[in-house]
């Protein structure tokens, strides 16, 4: 609890505030979706945090932490900064996390940057965000940070022409930009830009315009669910992959839904910094917990970033307590191992400087399911789109 | 030339699936005047059978594609005994609200039930592969969806205009009165119509899981989607559907092949304008 | 019951709660905001007969009308509103011309469409909008020149219960005025009103800009209290949730749009802090039963007890 909210409280309401709870004990407020059609996050980002906490146990430092978590139902950022506020007045929470789309980490700004509150965004992805306030720390990645590195490792594969096709809006549009600069840098042509609408599910028109005009890849970037599912199907069905057209893409193969995706799935290039099929104990000591824990649970880029995130609080507690503006001065300098590899806190943009694997979809002989199978790494980037 | 042919291909198939599952809605609006928002949500139980069946207990695609409608119209029969019939006599905005709530309902019940990520149905190999067309290769499964919407544009022709239960339906919906006086029942009637247009939905639902993939949220998803139809169409109307779900499939395909960055306005721009110029549908009823 | 009684003691209400729930404020600022939402299309729906599902477009414009206006033009709250309630106005009257001339299904999805276009237009001038991002950079002045937007959210709280008694008490008017009592006939029977002169289709276009206005003003009421405008705003759901609301409250009253709100909003509250995964459920059950058992909106509740307990005293 500081000092700016006890003053605000305290000048306008005359009642006495309850005693904080156990002097010694730091609350974390996680705002995420818990129920509507991206219930999926608040679940995955739940299920992680348990794990670390299963795995660390309930000190860090000399303090007892406590997740509370809040219900945001979807992209709403009048019910995000309500819920920070309630977090930050009612439950004095000493830290935020969570905040899956980008409007609504963005409303809580004005809150954090009062209260001096570190906020730990376990996802959303725009760039900008975390110049909106100092006390923003990201521990997932940024769009530019994938699909920049992506572009410039097709070209040097020998790649010239590609076509993008992306959903047309922020996240999209990012992706498109980042793509093409790196691509047109190295020297390749981007031959058509195409962005498809939100809320289309059909991409046949799409995909065979990208056919008839045959580039040696197509980039892509499409929402979770059920775009991407029919969108590899139609890349396959229609016969790019014959016809010798690279698809190239990003969180389009995540775990979650690829085993959905079937064999369509197989072969597909992307380029991201977590895969479950990561090589390491790390990895491998992430996912036997998570799963003892939550049998049904799969481990994607949703479940690392809330892991990471929560090890990223753990840190900052036991460096600086509840004291925000310390925290985040010592959050800066952090670097660990993570279950997607070596992590490094960017001490400007506050975003993580991590690998970019390369990945094909391929399916695995052992357990028959699909998996990311990394076949390198493109390069250990922080957040390219943060000058942008 | 192509890219003619690619729009009329495209937009066809789409169109078909847009018709199979909208049809069933404009025959229950235009019949029993109800405004049914909760039709999607049986095309998306159908899709959630489907994919027990087949993915769940292994089922090849046929037998599951068949049971999954068989369980979706058993579940319509007692649904439109307990609770449709007695929103029949509702005002227009108690009927939204009613069945907006079965949406509801339905949507958690998928949710509890299979969870909200997406709910496939694997398809057989021989729908998987894809035929050469001379200009480019289309995948057999669109052509299947085709072929089912001209399967149910015929069907429902003769079932309408050939059989008893045609004559009686149409009595039914022209004046209901009258159809009782002589001796119909209408009861009946309308509970096999509202069956019927259940199993459309499941039916449409579940081929059409290519092109609109089924998860929980399904029937809000394509809500808007489906009434534009039966509104465009002109309620009771197949004949209003059929031209209404072709010709917005093929709009719609042809604006995401010459703009695509101008899609959703222009679709929804071109649909003001069509509902301006014909408010009560391409195709009027007459009664 | 006295006309004045259920008014009065909603604002009593709203002033309890404040006290009752002071670390909540945020919350119960968006019920103010929403039953304001709601009573505008209490006036569209409710009194001239209008079915709607897109009154979003409107708040969805005052909202992006207001933030861009804070942000290039001026800060003030008031002007903000103000600004919001012309532009919300100016959507309903030119989309209302083409709009109004349908009805039934027909009209629900021009009012669908509207607000679709709106949307996407919004998400397409990303330069100015933000896009999917938001809206960004809103940083209000003081409401009046005094009262600074606090962290606890106390002036947004009276700053929007202030707004919304205002809304209340110039509908009360306004439905009470000559005007407001040719739409309740427009509503009943638009034949005789033709008959004995009356131009219903102007009266539904006045209604629909007058409730364009204040759709307007909600979503600069969202703006200024949250700083921050998202495509949602434009959205569907905001529509029908809105419906769900007033038809859950009773329409053609203006107190059953708040009552409506109000029971939605925290029972919405309630249910997804307990078990968000099936909130779903307690909101569809509930609907339900009100369209079944309380056909005429929660409003009517007093009656049917009243009826009941009378049956009961003579049994």
């Amino acid at each position: 609890m500081t000092r700016a909210i006890h003053a605000a409280l305290a000048a306008v309401i005359a009642t006495a505030l309850p005693a904080a709870a156990g002097a010694d004990t730091i609350k974390v407020g996680v705002v995420a979706p818990f129920s509507g059609p991206f219930a999926i996050y608040g679940k995955q980002y739940q299920e992680a945090v348990e794990t670390y906490v299963a795995q660390h146990g309930t000190t860090a430092g000399e303090h007892e932490i406590e997740f509370i978590y809040k219900d945001v139902g979807g992209p709403n950022p009048d019910q995000s900064r309500s819920l920070a506020q309630e977090l930050l007045i009612r439950d004095q929470v000493d830290y935020l996390a969570g905040f899956t789309f980008t409007p609504n980490a963005l409303a809580v700004a004005p809150l954090i940057e009062q209260s001096q509150t570190p906020t730990v965004i376990f996802n959303a992805a725009t760039s900008s965000i975390n110049k909106e306030s100092e006390f923003y720390l990201r521990t997932s990645y940024t769009l530019w940070q994938v699909s920049a590195p992506l572009a410039e490792w097709a070209y040097d594969q020998g790649m010239r022409t590609a076509a993008t096709t992306v959903t047309d809006y922020g996240p999209g549009i990012d992706a498109e930009n980042a793509f093409k600069a790196a691509f047109e840098a190295r020297g390749g042509e981007v031959v058509d830009s195409i962005r498809m609408p939100l809320s289309t599910t059909d991409f046949t028109p799409f995909i065979q315009s990208v056919r008839d005009a045959a580039p040696d890849a197509v980039f892509t970037f499409l929402p979770g669910g059920p775009p991407t599912f029919t969108y590899t199907k139609t890349y396959n069905e229609n016969g790019l992959a014959e016809a010798g057209i690279k698809f190239l893409g990003t969180a389009e193969t995540e775990e979650v839904n690829l085993q959905g995706l079937g064999d369509a799935a197989i072969g597909l290039t992307t380029a991201y910094h977590y895969s479950g099929a990561h090589d390491s104990d790390e990895n491998r000591a992430f996912q036997a917990k998570l799963t003892e824990l939550f049998p049904d649970a799969i481990a994607n880029w949703a479940s690392v970033g809330a892991y990471d995130g929560t090890h990223l609080i753990y840190q900052m507690v036991a460096a600086a307590g509840s004291d925000g503006p310390a925290a985040v001065e010592a959050a800066k300098t952090m670097e660990w191992e993570s279950p997607r590899g070596p992590v490094k806190m960017d001490p400007d943009a506050r975003t993580l400087i991590q690998n970019v694997y390369i990945r094909e979809v391929a399916r695995d002989e052992d357990t028959g399911k699909l998996v990311n199978r990394e076949t390198g790494v493109i390069a250990t980037v922080g957040d390219l789109g943060w000058d942008k | 030339m192509t890219l003619f042919l690619n729009i009329l291909v495209d937009g066809v198939a789409y169109g078909m699936i847009l018709f199979m599952i909208s049809v069933g809605l404009s025959v229950t609006m235009g019949l029993m005047r109800v405004v049914n928002l909760a039709h999607g949500g049986f095309a998306l139980l159908g899709g959630t059978f489907a994919h027990w069946f087949a993915a769940d207990l292994g089922l090849p695609f046929w037998p599951a594609l068949a049971l999954a409608i068989a369980a979706t119209v058993a579940l319509s029969v007692p649904l439109e005994r307990v609770i449709y019939r007695r929103i029949y006599g509702f005002t227009d905005l108690q009927q939204v609200l009613a069945t907006i709530g079965l949406t509801f309902l339905m949507i958690a019940s998928v949710n509890l039930w299979q969870g909200s990520s997406l709910l496939s149905v694997p398809l057989p190999e021989g729908l998987k592969a894809s035929v050469d067309l001379g200009f480019r290769t289309l995948p057999v499964h669109r052509l299947l969806v085709i072929a089912g919407g001209l399967a149910v544009v015929l069907g429902l022709w003769l079932l309408l205009e050939r059989t008893r239960f045609g004559i009686r339906l149409r009595a039914a919906v022209d004046n209901r009165g009258a159809a009782s006086a002589h001796g119909i029942d209408t009861d009946r009637i309308f509970m096999a119509a509202f069956a019927l247009g259940a199993g459309l939905a499941a039916f449409g639902g579940v081929l059409g899981a290519e092109i609109l993939p089924i998860d929980a949220y399904y029937p809000l998803r394509y809500m808007v989607l489906f009434l534009i139809v039966v509104a465009v169409g002109g309620m009771g109307s197949i004949a209003g559907s059929f031209l209404a779900a072709i010709g917005l499939g093929l709009l719609e395909t042809a604006a995401r092949y010459l703009a695509p960055d101008f899609a959703t306005i222009t679709f929804f721009a071109l649909v003001i304008a069509l509902l301006a110029l014909r408010p009560n549908g391409l195709i009027v009823r007459t009664s | 019951m006295k006309s004045w009684i259920p008014p009065l003691a909603l604002l009593a209400l709203a002033v309890a709660l404040h006290f009752a729930l002071p670390y909540n404020l945020a919350f119960l600022t968006r019920i103010l905001i929403m039953a304001v939402l709601v009573l505008s299309l209490d006036l569209v729906l409710g009194f001239a007969g209008i079915a709607t599902l897109g009154q979003a477009a409107f708040y969805g414009a005052g909202a992006y009308a207001a933030g861009l206006f804070a942000i290039h033009a001026w800060a003030d709250p008031i002007a903000g509103l103000l600004v919001a309630g012309v532009a919300g106005a100016a959507l309903a009257f030119i989309s209302g011309l083409i709009v109004l001339r349908a009805h039934g299904l027909t009209l629900i999805m021009l009012t669908i469409a509207v607000a679709a276009i709106c949307h996407e237009v919004a998400n397409k001038a990303r330069d100015l909008t933000g896009g999917a991002d938001g809206l960004r950079g809103i940083r209000m002045e003081p409401v009046l020149g005094l009262f600074e937007f606090d962290f606890v959210g106390q002036t947004g709280f009276w700053y929007a219960l202030a707004v919304l008694a205002t809304v209340f008490a110039f509908l009360t008017l306004l439905t009470r005025a000559p005007f407001g009592l040719s739409l309740r006939g427009i509503h009943e029977s638009p034949e005789r009103m033709a008959a004995i002169g009356t131009s219903v289709y102007w009266r539904r276009v006045a209604a629909y800009t007058i409730g364009g206005a204040i759709a307007g003003i909600a979503g600069a009421l969202s703006a200024q209290v949250t700083q921050l405008v998202s495509l949602e705003s434009f959205s569907f759901t905001l529509s029908a949730e809105a419906l769900i609301m007033l038809i859950l409250g009773g329409t053609g009253r203006l107190y059953g749009a708040v009552l409506g709100t109000l029971v939605f909003m925290f029972v919405h509250h309630w249910a997804a802090a307990n078990d968000p995964f099936n909130w779903l459920f307690v909101i569809g059950a509930l609907v339900l039963a009100v369209v079944f058992f309380l056909p005429r909106g929660l409003v009517a509740v007093p009656t049917a007890l009243k009826r009941l307990g009378g049956r009961d005293a003579g049994t």
